[in-house]
């Protein structure tokens, strides 16, 4: 193979200019003449009937253009299990901050003033706030049974065969709305073999994606009956069709044009406002637009779940891992919206258990739903399994890193659901924790500031979705790269890259832009860390199609064959001579006037990607506790991450960084919080806590290049991963530090004060001599 | 209510932003980062919290790095703003923002522009700050994409660049 | 944001006439870093704003034979970086820049700070532990009372109707003097406290001859820990001496439960942060004490 001119080298991205001088276009820049401005009504309550709404007296206010509840929607194909397709409440509200009435109006501060004149009687339910209640049969329900549920967007994030689900049990309440059950070997025959056996229950906070651009929304529906959305997304198609489902609009009546998307992380999938500021402009025939503040966002969006996961291993004393038991819960909020199957997945997922028992539930409580969340689950897990995978090491004396490669899963293990791994690079990438300086400067001190290191690893599927593109040379010879999906991760500039790869031009005579669902190719949800795997899958295919057909150009020019020809800095030369035509003459001649050839353009997409390719992280954590106070200062990271084969290095460490730092801001600071009213105590950026840059050290980022079989380059998927290990890999440090197990994330300083004062350190963590 | 409603009076403010004197009539109830992206159509500042918690509409008022959401607009009246359009002179991007882009400082992008108004600030009154004090210059900006890592070195680079080392 | 009527008046007095004017119906902002936030999320609907930046007298700030005469929108900024405030009454400075974040700081004022009235506020502890007073203005004219008599309750203060913080005067350092404060926060920027704790401590030799401690987020008010005062004064330095203040300050704090800590937390930080208030007044007083960070 030759050697790769672009891909592989760390490249600055193409749109990085716009960024940084803030002509970068989001949706809430959109100024549309004669635009009006919405907000929303939204329930005070967790659970409560809608005996009446009274909109009279906002109607009248001078500036008000419309208000509509749920009795004017247009008719739709809209399921009640779908909390995207529930625009306004429809007689009764499941989750405090559930939009009830929304208003648009000239002017933002006349629509807040009409809310105050919307009057709705509400008859308050009883609201279950929390997973033990709600599994119990004798609970209240949160929502009356909702039958079979569709889960389109979970598919976009992770995509898994199951087969061996089954539907026994203990009775449950009507609040389970989901049961997942893998089961493999015998596990009482495990236990019983087993020389150790240690057990923990743990608990994971409710976390936000906490995006810095607000969830927005502009719409316009115009004169011929269509409607256009200008929105940030992660999945432009995915939304065109809910959105013309839920409105009663066949879907070549909407137009979505997927604005930059000022972050995402898995919470800009589905639509959320979009449906109701379409109603709003079907209503007024003038554009839209809402902005949520940041205190509905936090609200009222699509957070990650909260997690109950209780755990239980055998290991033999010769440092094997054989048996796991395992429950884990998710409180999804008032729509089935639980991360079961990705979760039940991998939760023990990274080790060759033979025998093993996991279950997987989903319950619904009146709090909000959630969306997807960066591997969705999977910290919440790890954060489980990895306490006492750490456990038994320090009982044992086995080497935390020595000790889960031993057990590590390798190509050809079985995964939960019986399906054999694809190549993976778990291995590897602890070979490469424990050459990490880190790792090889590690110690740990006692005293006031006790210092330690801990380790954790873990991994992510990644999803599978076709996605086509296309590659246009254009009359000057450059060459445009057209593509359906969004680009929240660089993946665009990626593609740029890989199409100059191909076609043997530098960076600078290609260009990458997502077009609009009218015009782009068609492409799946930018999810599941599958962008560039199969998008870039995709551009590789249309980049070579562009090439075959300006080799066939340039033989006919040179009078050559087709295998006699190369291409190589933006020129088709002839193998061996000094006979060549410039890609831009072949560019006049295929469109230029008179021209002798039909214009390049080249299309991927037929190369369908059929096999996942999931990236494995292990990661170190380095503290100091403040033993008085509690206080946590995370003071290295070393993070090894399998990326496959890294297109862009730049992109792709700056992924795997910015993972790192939010899987820390998971096990510090972030935790939403609610009140027993089911209303959320924390909707600010000052107390729902992101990291600042004065909390976080730099991290020892290192990439594993293992590469896929299918990828593009040998590219795998690289955006979850990196999310996975740390609030698991901060608990072990603490635990090194102080001698205490944290069964609760974040570990927020009262919480390690409380663990220090108890010394409660094992009271969970049974550990025997079988 | 009503009545306030309808006869509240509007302020004419007066500010130079970005070097131009510029007249905004409004009504005293919004603020500096509104009339600078609805009025003067600088949408370049974003709006992330509108409570001051993360540093997105960070403006540069008076010669001080300040968030704009939180000033109300006839507060700014006879005010110095420079916006992140302002940074970028003839078409040449400043120091700042060229490391940024070459740095990979800029994922999403939504807190690039306070990013880069933090940064510019900082270099302006300290040209070889330690890694300490560039984290301390943009600790009022949070970033949910990149972990800092990448924009901390590329104000590092400016700094360097600027010194003309 | 609800709409409201909007004045910035040139003279202390004509702001007076406006705030009594509106009869408690018009708020005064300067930074606006609290009023701006409730105001957008509806905590507080004024009908009239009254903006008292361009009230030149109240931006001044001198060293005096009576002390340190601070004006009433002089910003966290100021104070934070300023030379003399660094050097001679180093406790401001601590307490000025853990407020907000760098970009609040250059909108926030110290009397903001105080007269938002919230009981996790900063830059109170620090000027209770200065000594400090306030001076208000107000249609009855002036008066100047010591600044734990501004505050009344959560969001409360004792300004009456068309009154409003002028400025605040700082007793000039003594010899033997030092003053510390710090605070737990979960962040380390953009946050605000859990619990803050001030201590100025007056030594000779190694006896401790009068001791101020104040504390932040543990009663409805920034508290005076007179107790915790009462245990050092007259004792010789020790460790002993030092924990017991801190338990007294314990002792006194009545802290409540809310979304940003428990009470019985705050109880416990009450005594660790004391404690190394105390300390760290110490150190300064014995001219090695911590720098004034950032």
């Amino acid at each position: 193979m030759t050697e790769l001119q672009v891909v592989g080298k760390s490249l600055p991205r193409l749109e990085g200019p716009d960024k940084v001088t803030g002509r970068t276009v989001y949706a809430a820049d959109i100024h549309l003449p004669g635009m009006l401005h919405a907000k929303i009504l939204r329930s005070p309550y967790a659970h409560a009937k809608i005996a009446n709404i009274d909109t009279s007296r906002a109607k009248a206010l001078p500036g008000v253009r419309a208000v509509t509840t749920a009795a004017d929607l247009p008719a739709g194909d809209r399921d009640q299990a779908i909390r995207s397709h529930v625009v306004l409440a429809e007689g009764e509200v499941f989750f405090h901050g559930q939009p009830v009435a929304a208003v648009a109006a000239d002017r933002v501060d006349i629509a807040e003033a009409a809310l105050d004149l919307i009057t709705v009687e509400y008859e308050p339910l009883p609201a279950v706030l929390d997973v033990e209640t709600a599994i119990d049969p004798s609970s209240p329900l949160t929502r009356l049974p909702l039958g079979d549920v569709e889960r389109v967007e979970e598919g976009g994030h992770v995509t898994v065969e199951v087969e061996n689900f089954d539907d026994v049990g203990p009775k449950r309440s009507a609040n389970v709305t989901n049961r997942l059950h893998f089961m493999r070997g015998d596990i009482k025959a495990g236990f019983r073999d087993a020389d150790f056996v240690v057990e923990g229950r743990f608990d994971a906070g409710m976390v936000h994606q906490a995006y810095l651009e607000p969830q927005v929304c502009v719409a316009d529906y115009d004169p011929t009956g269509r409607l256009t959305v200008w929105a940030p997304t992660q999945g432009q198609f995915f939304q065109r069709s809910e959105i013309a489902r839920i409105l009663g609009l066949p879907v070549s009546k909407v137009r979505y044009v997927s604005t930059e998307v000022g972050g995402g992380f898995g919470a800009k999938v589905a639509p959320l406002v979009q449906p109701l500021v379409g109603v709003l402009s079907m209503k007024t025939k003038r554009p839209v637009k809402l902005v949520l503040t940041r205190r509905e966002d936090l609200t009222v969006a699509v957070p990650a779940p909260s997690a109950v996961v209780w755990c239980k291993f055998g290991a033999t004393k010769d440092g094997r891992l054989t048996t796991i038991e395992a429950r884990v819960i998710f409180d999804a909020g008032a729509f089935p919206s639980g991360p079961v199957v990705g979760a039940a997945m991998m939760l023990p997922a990274s080790y060759t258990f033979q025998n093993l028992d996991i279950e997987g539930l989903e319950v619904i409580t009146n709090k909000v739903s959630c969306g997807a969340y960066r591997a969705p689950g999977v910290p919440e897990v790890i954060f489980a399994i990895e306490q006492l995978v750490d456990q038994i090491c320090r009982e044992s004396g086995f080497d935390q890193i020595a000790f889960r490669r031993d057990n590590a899963v390798r190509e050809g293990d079985l995964m939960p659901n019986g399906r054999p791994w694809p190549r993976i690079g778990l291995v590897e990438c602890l070979d490469a924790l424990e050459r990490s300086e880190l790792w090889q400067t590690r110690g740990s001190s006692n005293g006031a500031n006790p210092r330690g290191v801990g380790v954790a690893i873990g991994g992510w599927l990644g999803g599978m979705q076709p996605a086509s593109s296309l590659v246009r040379l254009n009359d000057n010879g450059t060459f445009s790269v057209i593509v359906g999906s969004n680009d929240i991760s660089g993946s665009n500039t990626s593609f740029a890259m890989i199409a100059a790869e191909v076609l043997g031009v530098p960076l600078s005579m290609v260009e990458a832009l997502t077009a609009d669902t009218d015009s782009a190719p068609w492409a799946g949800m930018a999810a599941g860390s599958k962008t560039t795997y199969s998008g870039g899958k995709s551009v590789q295919g249309a980049a070579e199609d562009a090439k075959r057909q300006i080799v066939a150009i340039a033989a006919r020019e040179l009078d050559t064959n087709p295998e006699d020809i190369v291409l190589e800095g933006g020129v088709a030369k002839v193998l061996g001579t000094d006979k060549a035509i410039p890609f831009s003459r072949i560019a006049s001649l295929s469109t230029g006037f008179g021209g002798r050839y039909g214009p390049v353009l080249g299309r991927g997409g037929n190369d369908v990607i059929r096999n996942q390719a999931p990236g494995f992280t292990a990661q170190a954590v380095e503290v100091e506790v403040d033993s008085a106070t509690g206080q946590i200062t995370v003071t290295r990271v070393a993070a090894a991450q399998d990326v496959g084969k890294a297109i862009n290095w730049m992109s792709v460490m700056g992924q795997l960084e910015g993972g790192v730092v939010q899987g820390l801001g998971m096990g510090l600071t972030e935790e939403m919080l609610y009140d027993d009213q089911g209303r959320l105590r924390n909707p600010t950026f000052l107390d729902y806590r992101l990291l600042t840059s004065l909390d976080v050290p730099n991290i020892e980022g290192i990439l594993v290049e293992v590469p896929s079989p299918e990828g593009p380059f040998g590219a795998r998927i690289v955006g979850e991963p990196s999310i996975i290990a740390g609030s698991a890999a901060l608990a072990n440090a603490v635990h090194e530090a102080t001698g205490i197990r944290m069964h609760r994330v974040p570990l927020t300083p009262d919480r390690i004060v409380e663990a220090l004062a108890a010394r409660t350190a094992l009271s969970t963590v049974v550990l025997s001599h079988g | 209510m009503l009545k306030e409603h309808i006869e509240a009076v509007p302020v004419t403010v007066r500010l130079v932003v970005n070097g131009d004197l510029v007249e905004v009539t409004t009504l005293p109830n919004r603020t500096l980062l509104e009339i600078v992206r609805e009025d003067l159509a600088l949408t370049g500042s974003k709006e992330g919290c509108g409570t001051g918690d993360c540093g997105a509409c960070t403006m540069i008022v008076d010669d001080k790095p300040v968030t704009s959401c939180l000033v109300l607009a006839p507060s700014a009246d006879g005010k110095t703003v420079r916006t992140v359009e302002g940074v970028a002179k003839d078409g040449q991007l400043h120091p700042v923002q060229q490391a940024i882009v070459e740095c990979g400082g800029t994922q999403c992008g939504f807190c690039t522009p306070g990013f880069v108004m933090s940064a510019v600030y900082l270099l302006e009154n300290n040209n070889n700050p330690t890694e300490h004090e560039i984290r301390v210059g943009i600790s009022g900006n949070l970033c949910r994409c990149t972990g800092y890592m990448k924009i901390v070195d590329a104000v590092a680079l400016a700094a360097k660049r600027m010194r003309g080392d | 944001m609800r709409r409201f009527a909007y004045f910035a008046p040139e003279r202390v007095e004509d702001a007076v006439a406006l705030l009594a004017d509106h009869g408690g119906r018009a708020k005064v902002i300067a930074g606006g870093t609290d009023l701006v936030v409730q105001m957008k999320d509806g905590a507080r609907r004024p009908e009239a704003v009254v903006n008292i930046s361009r009230l030149a007298d109240l931006r001044t700030f001198e060293e005096r034979s009576d002390g340190l005469h601070i004006g009433a929108i002089v910003t966290m900024g100021t104070i934070e970086h300023d030379p003399l405030i660094r050097t001679k009454y180093p406790i401001l400075a601590d307490s000025a820049k853990l407020v907000g974040s760098l970009q609040i700081r250059n909108l926030a004022t110290i009397a903001g700070n105080s007269c938002n009235a919230s009981p996790g506020a900063d830059t109170p502890p620090a000027l209770i532990a200065l000594r400090a007073t306030v001076r208000m203005f107000g249609p009855a004219g002036s008066r100047t009372v010591p600044i734990e008599e501004l505050f009344v309750g959560p969001g409360q203060t004792s300004l009456q109707p068309g009154e409003i913080v002028v400025e605040f005067i700082i007793p000039l350092p003594q010899s033997g003097q030092g003053s510390y404060y710090l605070r737990h926060t979960p962040r380390k920027e953009l946050d605000i406290a859990v619990v803050g704790a001030g201590a100025s401590v007056w030594l000779r030799g190694e006896t401790i001859v009068d001791a101020r401690i104040a504390l932040a987020a543990v009663f409805p008010t920034p508290l005076r820990a007179t107790s915790a005062e009462e245990a050092l004064r007259g004792k010789t330095i020790s460790a002993g001496v030092i924990e017991a203040a801190a338990e007294a300050a314990a002792g006194q704090a009545r802290p409540i439960s809310d979304v940003r800590s428990s009470a019985e937390f705050r109880h416990h930080l009450v005594g660790v942060l004391t404690r190394r208030a105390i300390e760290g007044a110490i150190g300064r007083a014995r001219g090695a004490g911590p720098t004034v960070g950032h």
